[in-house]
């Protein structure tokens, strides 16, 4: 463990913008992991409830001239 | 003064040793005889509580119990880490916040739908005016012929009551775009009506020229012209 926390110290907090910037880089990471996985679980629990399951239904063509 | 100081320094590290009563004369004793070898005995890192170490009342606990057993390195790492993630969190949040504030202010799609209208220009003949709503407003489309155009273009500018050149007021000089609502008091003009050809205002009798110009009336300024776009060649996007 102390091997291991030695050069992860050295690399990320010494400095404190790297600090930052490796805070930020991982709110960013965050954000998109988070936003994916609740959107997941949204279309989860509405299955064929939404537009984009049942849209099949109604338009055939595909890119017709309506809608 | 030095050897002052240190002997006020060893009296008073001396005082909780002694008794009360005795202080003056030892202090008196002390400051004559004791600044020399003597002082030595006692180290400046001795601890606080030496004084009390026989006292019942008084006894250091242990804390060897919760000290961490684990490197001061790795100590702080976690702390860092907890910091570092406390901030992350609240960076995304607040960005969130931020953003939502943001979006909300924005105009919804029910609003931007509403906000465009396209023409097809090649069902309007040269020579006709066509009027289309937008954004509740009329606006006024007009197919002007060569003869119109050289005839807003030749039109002394600086002679206008609102000086502005037609090549100032239409994109392509064929298609007079505008929204047909009167500058004075916002009547709708009417086409192909007044004293220049143009527009002409049943209100209070302003006359526009075939720019949308005003030339004679009470309105002070020439009709608006909106935002629009040629996408194709042969429709219109206005907005």
């Amino acid at each position: 463990m102390s091997s291991l926390a030695r050069p992860l110290y050295n690399t990320f907090v010494k400095r404190n913008f790297t600090f930052l910037g490796v805070i930020f880089a991982s709110a960013f990471a965050f954000e998109i992991a988070f936003d994916i996985t609740t959107d997941r679980i949204w279309d989860n629990i509405n299955k064929g409830r939404q537009w984009k399951d049942i849209r099949s239904r109604y338009v055939q063509s595909g890119d017709g001239d309506e809608e | 003064m030095a050897s002052l100081t240190s002997t006020s320094r060893t009296l008073l590290r001396a005082l909780p040793r002694t008794s009360l009563s005795s202080l003056p004369v030892r202090a008196l004793s002390t400051s004559s005889s004791k600044c020399g070898p003597g002082a030595a005995d006692t180290s400046s890192f001795d601890s606080p509580f030496r004084g009390f170490g026989g006292s019942k009342t008084a006894k250091i606990p242990d804390f060897s119990h919760y000290k961490s057993n684990k490197s001061q390195t790795s100590n702080q790492m976690f702390q860092y880490f907890m910091v570092g993630t406390m901030g992350a969190l609240t960076a995304a949040g607040a960005k969130n916040t931020v953003q939502d504030f943001l979006v909300n202010m924005s105009a919804s799609a029910d609003v931007l739908a509403m906000a465009k209208v396209e023409v097809d220009l090649s069902a309007i003949p040269e020579g006709k005016n066509v009027i289309i709503k937008w954004r509740g407003k009329p606006v006024f489309i007009r197919h002007r012929t060569p003869d119109e155009i050289k005839e807003a273009e030749s039109v002394k500018v600086e002679s206008l009551r609102d000086p502005q050149k037609d090549e100032d007021r239409v994109k392509k000089p064929e298609w007079l775009v505008m929204i047909g609502v009167c500058t004075h008091l916002g009547c709708v003009p009417i086409g192909e009506a007044g004293d220049f050809g143009g527009w002409f205002c049943p209100c209070h009798g302003s006359h526009y020229d075939i720019s949308g110009r005003i030339r004679k009336g009470p309105a002070p300024l020439n009709l608006e012209i909106p935002e629009y776009d040629f996408p194709e060649e042969t429709s219109l996007v206005i907005g």
